[in-house]
């Protein structure tokens, strides 16, 4: 375990690379470039802004396009890990199957990657933020890196474990399309949870890591106070726990990846 | 010098093979039980060490588990049985231009691509230069990647890996790279990293190139290692083995067994071989006055004369030589075939004369193999160190060759 952890920190200009090659490669062709990284999200706001106060007006929640957009952001970064983190190491055959480097470099690059990614669109959504009136509480917004640690482990967490099983068996990725739309769907992005509130399955729902941190988004972002840091705490142990697990987890299976790809 | 670097252990490698690979839910449940595969065992125990600062070659014929080894070294691959030791730091050159993304420039791919050999961003900072001045791309460097053309992308490649600097190169198959110019580039840059005492492995089929870099093969037949030993050794029995492999294949029935060559040495090494259809009887160095004669100044004319005999009249002979000098490197090899393009006919009996205008090489001792072949390898007659020359000069001359030369001073 702590060799492989040696072994990918003197890999870590391979992570960078990639991570780099990703973030470059992806708007290198396109005329406007590396605004799209900024421009994909504003559109995203435009039409949450229009839909929500022009078509379904009678949202319940004020500046209900902010209420969203501060969720939409992290879970997009998420889904991202749940969706194309699962064919990470199958997109990467061709290296892995010609090249020794620590197998763990590619799903860690991947996830990096996209945590970047929403870095950036996050600097959007501070702004958003600010203009639209929400206090600048200096103790919430300290409180917003530990938020974004714990989303980026658990992430990361997932991401070995189910990169690992996809080289081996395929389907994942297609199952994982379907459990990432009902996953977003339990998570309170598009809704205020009080919604929930009633049913019997309110406690199960609360357990659900991603209504902890996209609630504690919610709060800093949109409500302007400190998020609940128990229950961040709690789930930074538990996502500590699911990273190690996936250590292991991908430390089993990669012995054989290139046997099976 | 004479630390082992990488120990090979008994090792062996199955892969299972899967008549109707069931890679879905559906597949795997409803077939579950009877997931049917073969095991294929590529290698059977295979055990060799490499000194620090050797260069080895693997030589095979395709599916003999040559590659399997080379992939179990850069461990892509682990041994299913026994134990492979590696000491150093360890760079494979098995794929050129990993991770290129087309849309980034030749300098930004130089980066990804020599990060994921393993190089921290400051290893690759310092060897930045050398990089681009190898792959001769000054002009095109930070241009994208799609731009070049594929020998640009190569030497590209190319030229990242070879500046790895790697206590263990492992290279397969890649040194049919650009043009000419550039593959004699890379193969100085080789002899160069071999000088500053890495340690080579390479796959290869081109046997030329690796008698130039290796000091040593080995031969791997049917997941095991069939002979281990220096290239001048290994290389004739696998050409051997190799066609007459061919030929079997070719007509199933062996015909030929009566009147086959075959000679060792008396350190037991194979010294003449092959299928006896036709064969030299007599080999005789001639000097100018004509009688037989060993010793030669650089500029003597010299003549061999074989005489051969052959079973029935062939018409698709070749007849080669080879010089080697002392410490077995090839000094000079030619044959019919090379120098007329086209086979030549033997009668059941004849003789051949070679002449040559002087063996314009450095004082010492060359030895000449000769041999009666097809034009597809297989060998009638192959005679190795049939005879050795001395060439002694009236003074004695630096460097390899001697050059026929005069000073016109005014």
């Amino acid at each position: 375990m702590i060799e492989t952890l040696k072994e990918i920190w003197a890999y870590r200009s391979m992570i960078r690379s990639l991570v780099h090659k990703d973030l470059r490669g992806r708007y290198q062709a396109s005329v406007l470039g590396f605004l799209w990284t900024f421009i994909v999200p504003l559109c995203q706001l435009a039409v949450y802004s229009l839909m929500f106060s022009i078509i379904m007006r009678g949202a319940a929640v004020e500046k209900f396009y902010l209420y969203v957009f501060v969720a939409l952001i992290p879970w997009n970064f998420f889904s991202a890990c749940l969706t194309g983190g699962a064919s990470s190491v199958v997109a990467q055959q061709s290296l892995v199957n010609k090249i020794y480097f620590p197998r763990e470099v590619v799903p860690v690059a991947y996830v990096t990657s996209s945590f970047v990614n929403m870095l950036l669109c996050e600097i959007i959504v501070i702004l958003v933020s600010v203009f639209s009136g929400v206090p600048f509480n200096v103790l919430a917004y300290l409180c917003l890196p530990l938020v974004m640690l714990v989303e980026y482990i658990f992430a990361l967490g997932v991401t070995m474990i189910i990169s690992a099983i996809d080289v081996y068996f395929r389907d994942l990725e297609h199952i994982l399309g379907v459990v990432a739309m009902a996953w977003m769907f339990v998570t309170p992005i598009m809704y205020d949870s009080s919604i929930v509130a009633g049913s019997r399955w309110y406690s199960l729902y609360q357990l659900n890591p991603m209504n902890i941190i996209v609630t504690a988004y919610r709060d800093i972002l949109y409500a302007g106070k400190v998020p609940e840091l128990t229950k961040l705490a709690v789930l930074l142990g538990i996502s500590i726990v699911l990273l190690w697990i996936g250590f292991l987890v991908f430390g089993r299976l990669k012995r054989r990846f290139s046997e099976v790809m | 010098m004479s630390e082992v670097v990488i120990d090979v252990r008994n090792v062996k490698k199955m892969f299972r093979v899967y008549r109707d690979r069931g890679n879905t839910l559906k597949d795997r449940i409803l077939f579950a039980g009877r997931r049917k595969y073969e095991e294929h065992w590529v290698l059977n125990g295979v055990s060799f060490e490499v000194k620090r600062g050797e260069a080895v070659g693997l030589i095979g014929q395709n599916g003999c588990g040559k590659s399997t080894t080379l992939k179990m070294l850069t461990k892509i691959l682990y041994p299913d049985a026994g134990t492979i030791e590696m000491k150093g730091r360890v760079s494979s050159l098995i794929e050129l231009g990993a991770g290129f993304h087309p849309d980034l420039s030749g300098r930004e791919n130089i980066y990804t691509n020599a990060s994921i050999f393993g190089l921290s961003r400051k290893e690759i900072d310092e060897r930045l230069e050398d990089i681009i001045a190898f792959s001769e791309l000054e002009a095109f460097i930070d241009d994208p990647v799609r731009t070049y053309s594929s020998g640009m992308y190569m030497r590209l490649a190319f030229a990242v890996a070879i500046n790895v600097d790697a206590d263990i190169l492992l290279i397969d198959e890649i040194l049919a790279v650009g043009d000419a110019a550039f593959q004699a580039k890379c193969f100085r840059k080789l002899q160069e990293i071999k000088g500053r005492g890495t340690t080579i492995v390479i796959v290869s089929h081109a046997m030329s190139q690796l008698e130039l870099i290796c000091d040593r093969s080995i031969w791997i037949a049917d997941g095991l290692v069939r002979m281990d030993g220096k290239p001048r050794d290994v290389h004739p029995r696998y050409m051997e083995w190799m066609s007459r492999k061919n030929q079997q294949e070719e007509k199933k029935e062996d015909e030929r067994e009566n009147g086959e060559v075959s000679e060792t040495d008396n350190e037991g090494n194979l010294k003449r071989w092959g299928s006896g259809e036709a064969r030299m009887t007599g080999v005789k160095v001639i000097g100018a006055d004509g009688t037989e004669k060993t010793d030669f100044s650089p500029w003597d004319p010299f003549t061999i004369h074989i005489d051969y005999t052959a079973q029935k009249p062939l018409d698709d002979a070749v007849i080669g030589l080879a010089i080697y000098r002392s410490d077995g490197t090839l000094v000079y090899g030619t044959n019919t075939l090379i120098d007329t393009s086209s086979p030549v006919t033997l009668q059941t009996s004849g003789t051949v004369d070679l002449k040559i205008d002087g063996l314009s090489a450095a004082n010492g001792s060359y030895s000449i193999d000769l041999a009666i072949h097809r034009p597809d390898g297989f060998n009638y007659d192959f005679w190795r160190d049939i005879c050795t020359i001395q060439i002694a000069d009236k003074v004695q001359t630096p460097g390899e060759i001697a050059l026929s030369h005069q000073w016109d001073i005014h």
